[in-house]
């Protein structure tokens, strides 16, 4: 993400490199001093070769994106056929999955004043603007989502008798309102980090900071007034992620399949996408590590305790599908057998099973190892598996509801199983260039502040202090908020 | 009237900095004419500094207040004006009204706090007075809002808990 690739510090405190996992007996890696962190990590937001490198890759790919978008809209059958569709829908559904959830990483640890979440709550709340994105393929996805009234019969969906576009207008409602929100939230959080860049950059970047420093100085009313700002939206980002999650899993998955009725599914979806936005974080976070030279930063507590999160997450994914699973299998009537057909064992039984797989079986078997969760590269692996995993498990939800015939969706249940429906090329341009639009907004953005909040690092290091405990080593936080 | 002057004084240490903030209320300096600029967040109160009451919290209890003021009106005027007995229940029917009551309180609760938000960033701040760059690299200034005649007091407590600079403006 940054240019300094590799680069080292070149002084780190003495007293400082004690400081432990935790509680635990050897000490860990050394930690920057707190003067150290605004040069460092202002850094950071020049643009080098690696970084114009990859911004070009994601730029080319987006406009592959774009591509597959037009070609969708305008190509072959364009919006009338309903099962071309299948694979944008899954797209949708992935990006809201992946890049929705991972503000809420460090909404929670925040508010219950964890530490450890300091350096990492920049990088979380910089998923928000790849849900620009998201909203794009959104509006090309609306214009193929059928009305709830067609033919003179009314589809069941959450809406009963409301106006036949109700679904289209309040998923874009919903949609901008939670991009909104995460903006708000990361600007929030960015602000003092403006103005270090307005005193400490050059060019663009101090002229940028300027502006959107809003004459912040630090007085303490500001920093009071930021920090309810950054409680409330994270509150806020919270209640219109769930409300948003369970229009679109409703809308462009359930109510498209005549009879299935799943009051567990929209909360599967939701607990999906808090799995697979600390996913995305932890991968974001190892690349930071990686390519922009931030190690110092990101170590090995954040690794490990996000770690612990995912192991957690990955069991209550298989909690919330077995829940909702239960219901059908043990229901055998003919509607829910016919749900079972289309999404466990019919045309995406391999999608359903590679999402099993990946969602939940090898994350478990793996995370429940101390030394896989204890490490940087162990929950990076994990959560490159666990982001897979929700791309297969969003095609098998969307692909399938999708595939099935729009003039049988008035029936009671489904009662013919529609054939698997592989992607072709716009598919495959979609899915690839609109979660790396969303990529490139957030490199980006990470030209204009770092990836690491300064001032959450300075906190970080003010309220932390590494002490020789008896004949081991520990972390002595203050927590005075 | 005399001219009104920023006085700020730069330290490295906290707790000259606490020591100035203590120095400037003895001195006589009103509460609220004086305040911490850091670059970091520090505990509340850590320097000793004045604590504004802040608002933010009524604006959901204001928000709320209202919206369930009108979602109650709503639902009542709305079964008044088509009174259907369904079941044998009263016209007004108190359960099928809350949730639209909850639905309602909740969404302006909502709504006032983004307006509070705004309303209390207490941004954009179109006159910070004297600042300096050093401060986002860990300095900690003591700023002071006064009048010229003053400014000479005020510079003097500073330098006297051992500001490293004074600045004015």
């Amino acid at each position: 993400m940054a240019s300094h690739a590799g680069s080292k510090p070149q002084n780190v405190d003495p007293a400082h490199k004690a400081e432990s996992h935790g509680a635990h007996h050897k000490p860990a890696a050394e930690r920057p001093l707190p003067e150290q962190v605004m040069p460092d990590l202002v850094k950071t937001t020049a643009a080098g070769s690696k970084f114009k490198v990859a911004a070009l890759v994601l730029a080319g790919l987006s406009v592959l994106g774009v591509i597959g978008v037009v070609g969708r809209l305008f190509g072959g059958t364009g919006a009338a056929d309903q099962k071309e569709w299948g694979y944008v829908a899954a797209t949708l559904g992935f990006m809201l999955t992946v890049f929705g959830g991972a503000p809420m990483v460090s909404v929670a640890p925040s508010m219950a004043k964890a530490n450890w979440i300091r350096p990492v709550t920049r990088i979380s709340a910089l998923f928000s603007l790849a849900g620009v994105a998201t909203a794009l393929v959104l509006l090309a996805l609306v214009v193929a989502l059928p009305p709830l009234v067609t033919e003179g019969a009314r589809r069941r969906s959450i809406w009963f008798d409301a106006p036949v576009y109700s679904p289209h207008f309040w998923s874009i409602v919903g949609l901008v309102g939670l991009v909104v929100t995460g903006i708000g939230l990361w600007y929030a959080n960015s602000l003092p980090d403006f103005a270090a860049m307005r005193d400490h950059s050059n060019g663009w970047r101090q002229r940028w900071g300027k502006k959107l420093a809003r004459g912040f100085v630090g007085t303490q009313g500001q920093w009071r007034s930021l920090r309810l700002r950054i409680g409330m939206l994270g509150t806020l980002y919270f209640l219109v992620l769930i409300f948003v999650h369970f229009l679109i899993s409703t809308d462009f998955a359930m109510s498209m399949v005549a009879g299935w009725r799943d009051a567990i599914f929209p909360m599967y979806h939701s607990l999906g996408s808090l799995q697979a936005g600390i996913a995305s974080t932890i991968i974001a976070m190892w690349a930071a590590r990686k390519w922009g030279g931030l190690d110092k930063y990101l170590g090995h507590d954040q690794f490990w305790a996000l770690g612990k999160l995912l192991f957690a997450f990955s069991l209550l994914w298989f909690y919330f599908f077995i829940s909702g699973f239960i219901v059908f299998w043990y229901g055998r009537t003919d509607s829910d057998i016919m749900v079972l057909d289309l999404l466990i064992r019919g045309p995406y039984k391999y999608a359903f099973a590679a999402a099993f797989l990946l969602c939940f079986f090898l994350p478990w078997w793996t995370l429940i190892w101390n030394r896989v969760r204890a490490s940087v590269t162990g929950p990076a692996v994990v959560a490159a598996i666990i982001i897979v995993g929700h791309l297969f498990d969003k095609i098998r939800i969307y692909g399938s509801a999708w595939s099935t015939d729009p003039a049988r969706i008035h029936e009671r249940f489904l009662t013919v199983i529609p054939q698997t429906h592989y992607p072709d090329v716009f598919d495959i341009f979609v899915i690839v260039g609109a979660p790396a639009l969303g990529i490139l907004l957030m490199l980006l953005a990470s030209r204009m502040v770092p990836v690491v909040s300064i001032w959450d690092m300075k906190q970080f290091l003010m309220l932390s202090k590494p002490v020789k405990y008896m004949k081991g080593h520990a972390l002595i936080v203050a927590k005075p908020d | 009237m005399a001219d009104k002057k920023s006085v700020l004084g730069l330290f490295q240490d906290p707790d000259r900095a606490a020591d100035a903030m203590d120095g400037l209320k003895e001195a006589g300096f009103e509460l609220g004419t004086f305040d911490v600029l850091t670059g970091t967040p520090y505990p509340e109160g850590a320097f000793g500094e004045y604590v504004p009451q802040h608002r933010l919290f009524r604006f959901p209890a204001f928000g709320a207040i209202i919206g369930f003021t009108l979602a109650v009106v709503f639902t009542a005027a709305t079964q008044l004006a088509y009174p259907v007995i369904s079941g044998g229940k009263p016209v007004l029917a108190l359960f099928a009204m809350l949730v639209i009551v909850y639905e309602l309180t909740m969404l302006s609760a909502v709504v006032a706090t983004v307006v509070g938000i705004i309303f209390e960033s207490r941004l954009p701040n179109l006159n910070p007075g004297a600042y300096d760059t050093r401060i986002t690299e860990g300095w900690i200034g003591v700023v002071v809002s006064t009048t010229s005649d003053k400014a000479g007091s005020a510079e003097h407590v500073l330098k006297r808990a051992g500001a490293l600079e004074v600045k004015m403006a």
